[in-house]
């Protein structure tokens, strides 16, 4: 079997490996199937926040800065935000109430009750930009992906040096 | 250049009203636009891109050293308008020029009809309001791009080595803040940027060391902006859990509780790439001799 | 140069009018009448809406009833949403402006690619016809840029690199990061910004869902060992055997159909925006993602298969040398190990033992060899661009170690 069977084949067998006791039928390089992960931002760039509620209720008095949020300056913000989609509904006797609904299928929802049509623009806002994911405090201001640019300090290379 | 000038004009005389600025929306990738804010938008000192010293450089097996795939790097999309603010960098309002994309930011001479002032404030906060508040290292540095940039020779004759060996790093500075980034990292500023909203690129255009596997480019404090280009995309905003501190005091019932969530800016690193020597002379570089105290692409020990 | 007509082109792909006998017009148009609203209509407007103009009825309550009742019917009768339903919905338009589409892809064409053929089996009104050049854009474009920029990479490592970032699974991830949703089940009054696909029964083995349509001669001989060369003439670009297209009615899984949209997606860029379009959306969606090839190697003998590609190459028969080590004696012994061929170190690596180390120190140079990349690769379909500098070679030497079975 060996050598013949070599298109492009050893010349002659190395000695530090024993070629005669392993067996040639698997193949050399096998491959390992994965998925490539999302690196959002990097290409394209995909708001997080894709649908946003606005409930109200015509007849409370917490819904008063709600109701004229919805009447004068929704209409421009859903301008601005083409990508996200804008539902309105009104939950009659009940606080008026935002919700988001994010890519990762969560959901934050944020009262809104006697609040002037300004600090509604403004919870609009935190929603808008939120990512949908837990709150979750971290000390490390960088994640990544990648390896290591510089490799991993070894003892066991370089020279010595003097403390 | 007329027209950044004339809206640099502009921006600097109206009262600062950036608030309720209108600002269309980002319907396409075109249309992306760049924000310079003066705390972030930094820029170099001139004279800071300065020497090198020769060493030893390691060409064992470079072919077959692994690299990393560098086209999305190496080609950059045309439509992502490069920021830069030289003109206007002065001013606290976030310019949009999706319209005319500006040219890179090259060594081309450029007018600086003013010195560089301090970053006003703006009329709602409260934050430090005078030179004197900020810490120097803080401070906004003007661009001072009166001379193209000069390169030595042993940098032009060592560049290429740290080029060619991908993946490159940065450490980039904020708020005299180091963050050592890659491409596509996450970053989590530890402060809410002010006037940015999700989809804006940054460039970060202050850095203290740029370099690859085996070479790096130490600047002294910091590296010219034009030698390298590292570009974020703000992602949006994070904020952390609610924090309660119980605040007591002696033989007193009451128990004040102090409350904080902060709120964080997050990014992804879109690009970080070092420049060639041929688009550093297209650009006008000039070529100088080496000096004692000039930048060096420092190998691998 | 003359620009070619995507108008013309896409309209070939959408109207009903023009049916050539290929592949992707293959199921016969056995529905009766829809129209689209791209192409001017065949005849004019069905006879329902003058009916209900007839009935004109002087109560306003009880027309508006009545005309939604009517729509409702008329929706009913379709097994995906009509075309007028696309303007209408503002999931759809916030699809369209969350992945930047171009504005001259209209909604109605995006509505078309989220219906699969499972839901609706007519050709002109699911997105198979568009999926299909997606697919073959995809694969093209995922294809070269790997053999450009890893010109010796082995091909089981490049079927593997190609799954990992078009492969069914991957595209189906990427649907759900644009945000899209299923819906429960199809039917003409869906809203059209959910994905309508016909789900496969519970409980239908994964192997009846595709009947095996490969052209391999003795394909149903499962056992029989099929070698990498023979994958690329006989198998799809993952180097998997060929599917069949789903039997009618059977459903497809939540999967094929996502894939099926995001390459449906790409194909309908491709026909309304053009060729840079669809370039810029491959790269800024696709190449973008993270993936690191490195770690898709799998060495059973890499010592044995580093030896032979040192002998191939006509360099010197690898050795291993040690380079430091420490606490030979200790129960934590570490090795270093550099292979050299002559003078020059191809690897290293560290282990708890001088076999351990051997290995990694021959696995980190195979993968060194196999990762190589020319500076500044350029892919074929670069120069399509306008003013692209003119094409210059890279580089490539041999490739990969050959398997000794396809000789």
């Amino acid at each position: 079997m060996f050598p013949g069977s070599f298109p492009v084949g050893v010349r002659k067998p190395c000695k530090w490996v024993n070629l005669k006791n392993t067996s040639i039928t698997t193949m050399p390089v096998k491959a390992i199937k994965t998925i490539s992960s999302a690196r959002n931002g990097v290409g394209a760039f995909i708001l997080q926040c894709k649908r946003l509620d606005f409930h109200y209720c015509n007849f409370g008095g917490s819904s008063r800065g709600m109701l004229s949020f919805l009447t004068k300056d929704l209409a421009a913000f859903a301008r601005e935000h083409p990508q996200i989609e804008i539902r309105v509904s009104p939950r009659p006797a009940k606080h008026p109430v935002i919700k988001g609904h994010y890519i990762n299928g969560h959901e934050k929802a944020i009262c809104v009750r006697n609040l002037e049509p300004s600090e509604i623009m403004k919870k609009t806002n935190i929603l808008k930009e939120a990512n949908g994911e837990k709150l979750k405090r971290t000390k490390k201001p960088v994640t990544s992906l990648n390896e290591s640019v510089r490799g991993i300090w070894s003892p066991y290379h370089g020279d010595l040096r003097g403390v | 250049m007329k027209v950044n000038m004339a809206r640099y004009e502009a921006a600097s005389s109206a009262s600062v009203d950036f608030l309720d600025r209108n600002r269309e929306p980002p319907l396409h990738p075109t249309n992306n636009r760049t924000i310079s804010s003066p705390q972030f938008a930094l820029s170099l000192r001139k004279g800071s891109l300065t020497m090198f010293s020769r060493s030893v450089l390691r060409s064992f097996a470079s072919d077959l050293r692994f690299a990393a795939p560098s086209s999305i790097s190496a080609a950059p999309f045309p439509q992502r308008a490069c920021l830069h603010q030289t003109a206007w960098l002065r001013t606290t309002q976030t310019q949009s020029h999706s319209a005319i994309p500006d040219t890179p930011l090259g060594a081309i001479p450029r007018v600086q009809d003013t010195q560089p002032s301090t970053p006003t404030s703006t009329p709602n906060t409260t934050t430090p309001q005078t030179d004197a508040d900020f810490p120097n290292a803080k401070k906004p540095v003007a661009p001072s791009f009166d001379a193209p940039i000069e390169v030595t020779k042993s940098l032009m004759s060592t560049l290429p080595h740290l080029v060619g060996q991908s993946p490159h790093y940065v450490v980039a500075e904020l708020h005299a803040r180091p963050f050592l980034l890659t491409e596509g990292d996450h970053l989590r500023l530890p402060f809410l940027m002010p006037n940015v909203k999700p989809g804006d690129v940054l460039r970060f255009n202050r850095a203290s060391a740029v370099g690859s596997r085996d070479f790096t480019l130490k600047g002294s404090p910091h590296v010219d902006e034009r030698l390298f280009e590292c570009r974020v995309r703000v992602t949006g905003t994070e904020s952390e859990p609610l924090r309660i501190k119980e605040k007591t005091k002696r033989r007193q019932r009451h128990t004040k509780t102090a409350k904080s969530k902060h709120r964080y800016t997050i990014m992804r690193v879109m690009e970080v790439r070092v420049k060639t020597p041929e688009e550093l002379l297209e650009e006008g570089a000039v070529v100088v001799e080496d000096t004692e105290d000039t930048p060096k692409v420092e190998a691998r020990s | 140069m003359k620009r070619l007509q995507l108008q013309r082109w896409s309209s070939t792909a959408l109207s009903p009018r023009v049916r050539t006998n290929n592949r992707l017009h293959q199921q016969l148009y056995s529905t009766g009448l829809r129209l689209q609203s791209t192409v001017s209509p065949l005849q004019s407007e069905s006879a329902i809406s003058e009916n209900v103009e007839d009935a004109s009825f002087q109560n306003p309550d009880a027309m508006r009833h009545i005309r939604r009742a009517h729509k409702r019917k008329t929706q009913l009768q379709y097994p995906s949403p009509p075309v007028e339903a696309a303007t209408q919905s503002a999931k759809l338009a916030a699809l369209h402006a969350r992945l930047y589409l171009p504005s001259r892809l209209p909604l109605q064409t995006l509505a078309r690619t989220l219906v699969d053929a499972s839901a609706d089996s007519n050709v002109d009104f699911n997105n198979e016809s568009l999926a299909t050049l997606g697919h073959d854009l995809l694969a093209n474009y995922t294809s070269e840029h790997l053999i450009c920029t890893y010109p010796r990479l082995p091909l089981s490592v490049t079927f593997a690199a190609m799954y990992a970032y078009v492969g069914p699974k991957t595209l189906a991830a990427i649907s759900k990061e644009w945000g899209i949703d299923n819906a429960t089940v199809p039917g003409g009054e869906v809203d059209p910004g959910f994905l309508q696909f016909q789900r496969v029964a519970p409980g239908t083995a994964v192997e009846d869902i595709s009947q095996l349509k490969s052209a391999r001669p003795y394909a149903d001989q499962k056992n029989w060992r099929m070698t990498v060369s023979s994958k690329i003439f006989y198998d799809d670009e993952f180097g998997d055997a060929i599917k069949g297209s789903v039997a009618l009615g059977q459903g497809v899984t939540d999967e094929t159909a996502r894939a099926t949209f995001v390459r449906a997606v790409l194909g309908a860029i491709y026909l309304h925006a053009g060729r840079p379009a669809a370039k810029r959306f491959f790269e800024q969606h696709i190449l973008s993602r993270h993936l690191n090839i490195s770690e898709l190697f799998n060495f059973s003998q890499p010592a044995r298969d580093l030896a032979r590609l040192c002998a191939r190459e006509n360099f010197e028969a690898p050795v291993a040398k040690i380079v430091s080590e420490t606490g030979r004696k200790s129960r934590s012994p570490v090795f270093v190990v550099g292979i050299f061929s002559g003078q020059d170190k191809l690897g290293e690596g560290s282990g708890s033992s001088l076999m351990e180390a051997r290995e990694r120190a021959a696995l980190s140079a195979l993968k060194g060899w196999y990762l190589y990349t020319p500076i500044n690769p350029r892919v074929p379909s670069s120069m399509e661009e306008e003013g692209a500098a003119p094409w210059k070679p890279a580089h490539i030497d041999l490739g990969e170690l050959l398997p000794t079975e396809d000789g």
